[in-house]
């Protein structure tokens, strides 16, 4: 092979991944080989599990780690480090990912081998998590099953929508808190799966003056005034006790530190934005109701 | 004067040893290369794939995406990037009289890391000419020019009067590291959640980027710094004994040093801007050969190329073989061989390496 | 001919160095002496271009200032006071340096220079592993390598040696004094900065004593060396050439013997 055309076809590679990232692809109306599929995206898993096929996949990234069975897959690695031969020696059919996956050349190596790739929506709203079963769906060449999945999920949804349209105490101002790595809290902005869910589930994001996560300074925790922590449950991570994190300087003046108010849920439910979405609002807004 | 005879006295010249060294490193290198292109995650197979290009049948996609594509850049940058990294150490505890010198301290890698940060955070920014003729060039390219910049501004600052100071120098580069690395922070704060992902696969250090792309822009830059390092080695020898004994041997001092500046700030720059943050190569392997071949340069530099290639790409192998499907950085490997090897010849010869 | 003239040197704002005068001929040994800070060092590192001075030193119809380091090292080697090397180099590989490019017949020729200064059968010795004055004597060796032959063409070469026996015990005193007054003798010149007086008035033809940045005696020994100028420089009592009143216990290496006979005709 010639090294002039392989410029070309890599240069387009990049330039589709970027678009493909960009706008995300809503109406799939190719039909695939989906004899082996890998699944990239923890939500895309699930998914694809909740609509039992999964006897289709072949292999998954690390992010993929519900429901149980789906860690018996072989792992490709971090959806943002892929290995190009390491997806390659699972023989894939097609690739279902969420936006996001990389490296850039991984991709264009992928798609110069003519794997397919379908990149699935992924905006965190109720509508986002529907587009997503419906995509996944059609590029499995089963829509009607994801149409079966997707009215229960927006059922589930609608049932949670109608809760908190009937709540009558005000609205929580809930601060998801990433990390305390080193004593620095890193929160979300606005544009995060953390503030989709704090949205579904009724809350108010305590933070809204940038977009994704950053580290805070102890005077905007102050001001931001938070009547509840959020934070993924993850094992050994000591800091994530209500004594130790409400003992932070920067957290003591807060509302959620009188409370107590340290509410740790599973990352991957609070924050995959899949079928399970819907429970985690659920459970979201049962737990501020209780601060009420 | 007089002249006593003394060349039947058993003499070991390690010069030789230097030269057989060349020979065994240079077949180690095609091995290890065949072996790079032979094994990897998928079952493509280069012996398989060898056989029917001779009997004149096509190869399947796969097959060519997975030797040309993927294993084939993958071998030439792993050999670009080993040599780079190993020649540069070679060079730089030379130029430093330092057997533990390493680029890292003169700043060209935060120079480079800068670079590299600035692209990803600000490059969207740049005129969409610059953007569409680099392309996929950009990082690298921005990369080098970090790296070359902080060496010519550390080489203004520590120069004076057409003499360079190699304290001042060292100095200057620590203070230097540590304000680009300042930038850095300042950018990396900037950066929104997309970007930071790509930093941190950046800052991983890996040969998985590999493309042809890259290379035909890392590739002449790293050979042309090799070849100019590995001409230096009779002034190095010479600074070895300091800039003044160098200078009575007739060695132009300056010179060697402003040249040995260039070739690793080219080379190191290069190389930690297609790869990231690759460790321990720059000190290990030219530590290794000095035991087994002696410090003359004349020998040293050309085995250290070959020696850092060979190593790289066994560490590649590791990486890409150990836990696939997926892979570890190479980044993490080279420091977990690298690191115990070098307290062991410490700990060993610790009266050798005094300084 | 070495001829220095009106040499100044200045470190920071302190004249170290006075508006100098030296001339050394090819085929003698000059020694420079004098106590602690008298700026001999100074002087030495002046006539071989390591400080920036002001004044001329030439070397034959060489300006030492001007000179490509290539041209300079073909005439004259230095020999500095201690050099540590942080490299594991063998003895032989250090002695080579001082020669040009790799051509195989110059092994034999660091080979000799190592036993010349009495270091047969040190060839493959970690240098790091040799005593200080071990170590002295092999820079010696590459130095000598360097200008092997004192004259070349009928130019004489040149020695500039500091300090050459500081760490040597009295048998390899005088073998590495034998050894710069052979160059010497066979037409190279040699310079050199001397501690001890004793092996400076054996051998050298010349002998330059200073004191305080200046030279305050220039000539043969023995009338540079007397009782007055020697008790003037070093600022206490001395008489030279006179055993201790008690008669008390005390050795001169020019017991030894081997004193050059000739040289005050020919330091004339």
């Amino acid at each position: 092979m010639r090294p002039v055309i392989k410029r070309r076809t890599l240069m387009q590679a990049l330039a589709t991944t970027a678009v493909a990232c960009a706008l995300p692809l809503t109406a799939v109306a190719e039909t695939y080989d989906t004899s082996r599929v890998v699944a990239i995206g923890g939500a895309t898993t699930e998914i694809v599990y909740a609509l039992g096929e999964a006897d289709r996949l072949v292999a998954r990234d690390s992010t993929s780690a519900y429901p149980a069975e789906a860690l018996d897959l072989p792992d490709i690695g971090y959806m943002r480090a892929l290995a190009a031969e390491g997806v390659l020696s699972v023989e894939p059919t097609l690739i279902l990912t969420e936006p996001g996956a990389g490296p850039p050349e991984t991709i264009a190596v992928l798609q110069a081998a003519s794997v397919p790739m379908v990149v699935v929506p992924a905006p965190y709203s109720a509508e986002g998590i529907l587009a997503k079963i419906t995509a996944i769906g059609d590029a499995l060449g089963v829509p009607d099953k994801a149409q079966v999945l997707a009215d229960d999920v927006r059922a589930a949804l609608d049932d949670v929508a109608a809760q908190v349209g009937g709540d009558e105490a005000a609205p929580k101002r809930v601060l998801f808190v990433l990390s305390t790595q080193g004593g620095r809290i890193m929160a979300s902005g606005t544009n995060t799966a953390a503030d989709g869910i704090i949205a579904l589930a009724g809350g108010i994001n305590a933070i809204d003056q940038f977009e994704g996560y950053r580290q805070l300074t102890a005077e905007a925790i102050s001001v931001a005034a938070p009547d509840v922590v959020l934070m993924m449950d993850r094992e050994g991570d000591h800091s994530a006790t209500p004594e130790a994190l409400f003992a932070m300087p920067e957290m003591a003046t807060t509302p959620a530190a009188q409370s107590g108010a340290l509410v740790r849920m599973d990352g991957l439910l609070l924050l995959g934005f899949g079928p399970r979405t819907p429970q985690a609002a659920q459970a979201l807004h049962d737990v501020l109701q209780e601060q009420s | 004067m007089m002249a006593s005879d003394t060349t039947a006295l058993p003499f070991v010249d390690r010069r030789n040893t230097a030269r057989r060294a060349h020979l065994v490193l240079g077949a180690l290198l095609v091995l290890v290369s065949l072996a790079s292109l032979a094994v990897g995650a998928s079952g493509t197979s280069l012996w398989g794939a060898l056989m029917k290009l001779a009997q004149g049948q096509p190869l399947t996609l796969t097959e060519r995406v997975v030797l040309w594509d993927i294993r084939a850049p993958r071998l030439v940058m792993g050999i670009c990037v080993g040599s780079a990294l190993a020649v540069s150490g070679a060079v730089m505890q030379g130029l430093f009289r330092n057997p533990l010198a390493d680029p890292g301290i003169l700043g060209v890698t935060s120079g480079a890391s800068l670079g590299a940060v600035s692209i990803i955070v600000l490059g969207a920014a740049l005129p969409a000419a610059v953007q569409s003729t680099l392309g996929a060039g950009l990082l690298p390219v921005a990369a080098f020019l970090g790296a070359w910049g902080s060496m010519l501004l550390l080489y203004r600052v520590s120069t004076r009067a057409g003499r360079t100071s190699v304290a001042t120098m060292l100095l200057a580069g620590i203070a230097l590291g540590a304000l680009f690395a300042a930038f850095s922070g300042i950018l990396i704060f900037l950066a929104d959640d997309m970007q930071l992902r790509e930093l941190t696969f950046w800052s991983l250090g890996s040969l998985a980027g590999a493309s042809w792309l890259k290379l035909t822009i890392a590739a002449p830059v790293i050979l042309v710094s090799l070849v100019l390092a590995c001409s230096l080695g009779r002034g190095l020898n010479g600074l070895a004994l300091g800039e003044a004994a160098a200078h009575h041997m007739g060695i132009p001092v300056e010179r060697t040093k402003t040249l040995a500046i260039l070739a690793v700030s080219a080379a190191t720059g290069t190389a930690v801007a297609i790869s990231g943050g690759i460790g321990f190569i720059g000190i290990v392997v030219p530590h290794l050969l000095r035991l087994a071949t002696g410090p003359d340069h004349r020998g040293l530099l050309i085995n250290a190329g070959l020696l850092g290639a060979s190593l790289l790409l066994a560490a590649d192998m590791v990486a890409r073989v150990v836990v696939a499907p997926a892979e570890l950085p190479i980044g993490i490997l080279t420091a977990l061989l690298g690191s115990p090897v070098f307290l062991w010849i410490l700990l060993r010869k610790r009266g050798l390496v005094d300084m | 001919m070495l001829k220095a003239k009106n040499i100044s040197v200045s470190y920071g704002r302190k004249q170290v160095l006075h508006g100098l005068d030296l001339t050394a001929r090819a085929g003698t040994l000059t020694a420079i002496v004098g106590p602690n800070g008298s700026g001999k060092t100074t002087l030495m590192r002046a006539l071989t271009g390591d400080v920036a001075f002001d004044g001329t030193v030439m070397l034959g119809d060489t300006d030492i200032a001007r000179a490509k380091p290539y041209d300079l090292a073909a005439q004259r080697a230095v020999l500095p006071q201690a050099t540590p090397l942080a490299f594991p180099f063998h003895a032989v590989e250090v002695v080579r340096l001082g020669l040009r490019g790799g051509i195989n017949t110059n092994d034999r020729l660091a080979l000799t220079a190592l036993s010349r200064v009495g270091l047969d059968g040190y060839a493959n010795r970690f240098y790091q592993e040799l005593s200080g004055g071990e170590q002295q004597r092999v820079q010696l060796a590459r130095v000598l390598c360097q200008v092997w032959r004192p004259v070349v063409g009928g130019i004489p070469r040149w020695l500039f040696l500091d300090e050459p026996v500081s760490s040597l015990d009295i048998g390899h005193q005088l073998t590495v004094m034998n050894i710069a007054r052979d160059f010497a003798r066979a037409g190279g010149g040699v310079v050199a900065v001397m501690h001890d007086l004793n092996l400076s008035a054996m051998f050298a033809h010349q002998v330059v004593l200073m004191q305080s940045g200046h030279i305050i005696g220039h000539g043969a020994p023995a009338q540079v060396l007397t009782d007055a100028q020697v008790s003037r420089a070093y600022g206490c009592d001395i008489r030279t050439s006179s055993a201790p009143d008690d008669g008390g216990w005390f050795m001169l290496p020019q017991s030894a013997g081997g004193e050059d006979r000739e040289r005050v005709t020919r330091s004339a």
